[in-house]
């Protein structure tokens, strides 16, 4: 009983770490239809500034915000160059774009923050442990699925429920029209992309007292987000909530069921869903013209 | 030498030429071989008649001291072993330093490529050691896997080299007459761990968990075959592929198994989470947790997992508590890097043995069976201990420490010897 | 994708002539060197066929090459190293493998199909990697016995390169007329204006599923061979990370241009492999070379070079050449 929860808790607390490291993908990618493979780099430069932040003995829950802040920043320089030109090109040439940048970026931060493994002091409050039916879980990961349903939900309100996500999603629909109206298109997606990034800062804070923070982590955590965001179905919000339910829980339960072939199992799992729903979860409908 | 007329595979008596003793190219040549390969043009090579006049000039020792002796490096400056290999460059850097830049008389010239922990990168590395920057000896290499694909190169080309990389074959299918391996194979780790578990423990049915790749399976194949032939009891063997993102299901699982102690190996970011958890789930001081190799280590792991791997004990080569490693603490931290571990360690200590190849050889490794012949004739003194050499293999014959992970008086975790055992040979041909 | 007929003669009789002169010119080390950079550059280049021409964008073509790869060593590790049981053995298993990729991609596209190759090539990659009794795992596979054609051993540096050479040569010729035959034509067809085609009564799947076999027996080919520049083969030539060095390659060299692969595959292995000995921050470079051709030369240097100087000049020469 205890160890059924306990793997449930498991699974859905990497879904919660998996749901915040795709929603920043996804919010570009639904809302701009951009591709943007530096998401790991951004969720890396959390990671890190917050294991520098979490070190240094100022308040903890600062460490968050400032990872926001710290990706945020790199996003949006970046956004006004290069990104800002590349909104309109087709997929592939975004996806070489942001694949050189992450490059670029993945060696820029191992030379400012060295190759070793560093790992966040988490504070006090963080390192407890709840027993279920005598089986232990860290309050941490409970944190983190709080953290993921939080943020799930406010991106949510902001986007589904405020004007400012009204103007963009109709942006999205017909940006001539928007512009008309008199409203800049070029500052509301370079906020979005400001979003985004801190998203993955902030992702990658989070995330960094489960995976820790080193020189490749960003590529790993790329590829789950991405497989994420895909599984899910682009372009929606639901999808991908859906997907990271769906990876997360692939992901554990092939480790409780089958721990030696956890991740062909997985693996083929996940293709042979993307096989049978080659748009993903949740497609929205779409007109092909 | 009798090593070398034994072996089968070998083409060669000690009269061969050695590799040719070209001038030294300088960056000039190497600028020269990307327009070269480039332009599909030959690199700018020493023309014919300064090799023929130098190959005559080799036995006279006053000319060969005066020439520099060129080490060439593979190591994982890029990929998922770049900080184990940053600390092997630093602690062969040191040794360098510290013998002036000279080695039995001549000066040294120190090259470093990256493998990127790809086989097929280190084999061009070290081809393009071998043949364009001519180099007179090879060390190196992170990955066990590299250090096999570089198995045939150096020997078919000829290349003394001080291979690291512990896969158990490299000491038994894959040695090579021009292979001199200065570090442990897994088999005396694993070894180790399951007599130290059976003198300790004595009974405990002892779960099994690893990285599974090629060397987990063998830190915990040699393990239980040996805890098992001992009369141990093994429970429930479990594997998790290598890069785990996360071990929460691994640690539940092993929690409900309520075992009565884990043996364990993972290495680098894997441990680093592994041992983190470990105490998240509230293992850490409940389960006896003991391990091999790379799983505690001093540099990589354990500054990374503060006080989770307290009390966890594990069956190394390296310790900075062991004797004969003190000279090199000192000297390594005063170059501003924490207590060392393994590779900063092995780097080193692969550099001692490269200068008392040297030493031995009076500076000459052309006749590179007399070579390797004086230097498996006597233990060499290093930051390992003394090692002697197994000269059916040329592996080094080592001291394995049991550690124990314990607070050290400015409240870092240290690595602390508990037990020695003495002089482990690799079974090596013979397995 | 354009044609342009001086991009044909002149540099094909060039190529020629590098192949005929490298062996008398290079060293050892350069022609090793060499044909690494032949045998990825025609997996690059048939990876050219399903990008440039069809527009799709796979993170699974190391699954091809690496499959092939590792079914060319084991066939030579128990049944010897003869030339052609190892290319049928690595071609037949990269078609295997690229049958059942081309079933996979055929309703797949853009992000989607990104996403699938890549966790197809991650599920070939796992076996490899734990495949141990056969594949060696981690360790891989060492001490292959050397190619042989007859009573000839070809393990020495220039038999590598210039079988790479010929392989290259071959391949190119064969994906240049795959790119002009009727299914080439198609594949641009369906990248272009799938509608229409599917209302000219063409079968958009059946023709990606036929590019797909296409480019994995040319992968196949060079992918079999591989393993014996270095009598090793080991599970990173699977890893979907080499599939990305690939579209970088592709990127550099030129999308649409099949001989650019070459071309991205020299530049790239040359700056991975030269200016790696002189700084720790070598891949800082790749990066930025990278994204200045995207940048800059969203054609690559195939592109750049055909449409700049050396174009007119080419044109001039192909001018004269014709009858």
């Amino acid at each position: 009983m205890g160890y059924a929860i306990v793997q449930t808790l498991n699974a859905l607390s990497f879904s919660a770490l998996l749901l915040l490291t795709g929603l920043g993908l996804s919010v570009v990618l639904s809302l701009m239809n951009f591709v943007n493979l530096a998401h790991g780099g951004f969720y890396l430069l959390g990671s890190y500034v917050a294991v520098l932040w979490l070190g240094s003995g100022a308040p903890w829950w600062l460490a968050f915000p400032a990872a926001f802040l710290a990706a945020g920043l790199a996003g949006a320089v970046l956004e006004r160059f290069p990104f800002r030109r590349f909104y309109a090109r087709p997929h592939l040439m975004q996806v070489l774009l942001t694949y050189g940048l992450s490059v670029i970026m993945a060696d820029l931060m191992r030379w400012g923050f060295g190759a070793q493994i560093l790992t966040p002091e988490l504070p006090a409050a963080l390192q407890g442990v709840v027993f279920l039916f005598d089986m232990p879980f860290p309050l941490y990961r409970l944190f983190l699925i709080g953290a993921g349903v939080a943020l799930g939900l406010l991106l949510w309100l902001l986007l589904d429920r405020t004007l400012w996500g009204a103007v963009l999603r109709a942006a999205v629909t017909d940006r001539g029209i928007v512009e008309t109206l008199g409203i800049d298109t070029r500052h509301l997606f370079a906020a979005v992309l400001v979003l985004s990034a801190g998203l993955g800062g902030l992702s990658g804070a989070l995330g960094a007292g489960m995976l820790a923070a080193y020189p490749g982590l960003d590529e790993e955590v790329l590829i789950l987000a991405l497989v994420t965001v895909v599984v899910g179905g682009l372009g929606s919000f639901g999808g991908t909530v859906a997907g990271a339910l769906v990876v997360g829980f692939a992901l554990t339960f092939s480790k409780v069921w089958f721990p030696e072939f956890a991740n062909v199992v997985a693996f083929s799992a996940m293709a042979g869903f993307l096989l049978l729903r080659p748009n993903g979860l949740i497609a929205p409908p779409l007109r092909q013209i | 030498m009798d090593r070398l007329h034994r072996r089968k595979n070998l083409r060669t008596g000690n009269s061969a030429p050695p590799s040719a003793p070209h001038l030294a190219p300088g960056r000039r040549l190497v600028l020269g071989g990307i327009a070269a390969t480039l332009a599909g043009l030959p690199p700018a090579r020493p023309t014919l008649a300064q090799t023929t006049l130098a190959q005559p000039s080799l036995p006279q020792p006053a000319l060969v001291q005066a020439r520099p002796v060129r080490i060439g490096m593979i190591t994982s400056l890029s990929g998922p072993f770049t900080a184990l290999g940053e600390s092997m460059r630093a602690g062969m850097q040191l040794l360098l330093a510290q013998s002036g830049h000279r080695l039995a008389g001549r000066p040294v010239e120190f090259l470093v490529e990256d493998d990127l922990a790809r086989s097929e990168e280190g084999a061009r590395k070290a081809r393009k050691l071998i043949g364009q920057d001519r180099v007179d000896l090879l060390c190196g290499v992170i990955s066990s896997g590299v250090a096999l694909a570089l198995r045939d190169v150096v020997t078919e080309a000829r290349t003394p080299t001080f291979l690291l990389g512990s896969a158990n074959d490299l000491a038994r299918g894959a040695a090579s007459p021009f292979i001199v391996r200065p570090t442990k194979t897994n088999w005396m780790l694993g070894t180790t761990a399951a007599r130290w578990a059976h003198e300790k423990l004595s009974g405990a049915r002892v779960l099994t968990v690893g990285s599974d790749y090629a060397a987990g399976r063998e830190y915990i194949g040699d393990f239980a075959a040996t805890y098992q032939q001992l009369g141990g009891r093994l429970g429930r063997q479990l594997w998790t592929p290598l890069g785990s993102a996360d071990f929460g299901p691994l640690l539940t699982t092993i929690a409900a198994e309520r075992p009565e102690a884990v043996y364990g190996f993972f290495a680098g970011s894997d441990a680093v989470r592994f041992l983190r958890q470990w105490k998240e789930y509230r293992l850490a001081g409940r389960v006896p947790l003991f391990g091999a190799g790379a799983f505690f280590d001093q540099e990589d792991v354990l500054p990374a997992v503060g006080d989770a791997a307290l009390g966890a004990l594990g069956t190394f080569h390296q310790s900075p508590t062991a004797p004969a490693s003190a000279a090199f603490n000192q000297a390594y931290m005063a170059t501003g890097k924490p207590l060392p571990g393994e590779f900063s360690t092995t780097g080193y200590v692969c550099g001692q043995v490269i200068r008392a190849t040297l030493e031995r050889a009076d500076g000459d490794l052309a006749d590179w069976a007399k070579a390797c012949g004086a230097l498996f004739s006597a233990p060499v003194e290093t930051a390992f201990g003394t090692m002697p050499f197994d000269p059916r293999n040329g592996q080094a014959i080592l001291d394995i420490h049991v550690n124990e992970v314990r607070r050290g008086e400015d409240g870092r975790m240290v690595n602390t010897v508990l037990h020695t055992y003495e002089k482990l040979r690799d079974p090596g041909p013979d397995a | 994708m354009r044609d342009i007929p001086l991009s044909r003669a002149a540099p094909l009789a060039a190529a020629l002539l590098a192949l005929a002169l490298a062996p008398l010119l290079a060293g050892a080390f350069h022609l090793r060197f060499l044909a690494e950079i032949l045998l990825l550059g025609t997996a690059v280049m048939s990876l050219d066929l399903l990008v440039g021409l069809g527009g799709l964008v796979t993170l699974g073509h190391a699954a091809l090459f690496g499959t092939a790869a590792y079914a060319a060593a084991i066939a030579a590790l128990h049944l010897g190293g003869n030339l052609f049981l190892v290319l049928g053995a690595g071609t037949g298993a990269a078609l295997l493998m690229a049958a059942l990729m081309g079933v996979a991609i055929m309703r797949s596209s853009h992000l989607f199909l990104l996403i699938l190759t890549l966790l197809l090539g991650q599920v070939a990659w796992e076996v490899a990697f734990h495949w141990r009794e056969v594949t060696g795992g981690a360790d891989g596979l060492r001490g292959l016995p050397p190619l042989s054609l007859g009573p000839w051993r070809l393990d020495g540096p220039r038999a590598l390169f210039l079988l790479s050479g010929g392989l290259a040569l071959a391949a190119y010729l064969l994906a240049r007329s795959f790119a002009d035959a009727p299914i080439g034509r198609a594949l641009v067809g369906a990248r272009e204006q799938p509608l229409r085609m599917s209302a000219l009564g063409y079968s958009i799947p059946r023709i990606r599923f036929r590019a797909m076999l296409a480019a994995g027996g040319i992968a196949g080919a060079a992918g079999s061979l591989y393993p014996f520049l270095n009598l090793y083969v080991g599970p990173q030539s699977v890893h979907w990370s080499l599939s990305a060095t690939m579209i970088i390659m592709l990127v550099i060299g030129g999308v649409g241009s099949l001989w650019g692969a070459f071309l991205g595959s020299a530049i790239y292995l040359a700056l991975q492999t030269y200016v790696s000995a002189y700084t720790d921050r070598w891949q800082l470079f790749v990066g930025l070379v990278f994204v200045l051709i995207v940048l800059l030369l969203p054609r690559g240097l195939a592109g750049g070079l055909t449409g700049g100087l050396a174009g007119s000049l080419a044109g001039v020469l192909s001018r004269r050449g014709r009858p």
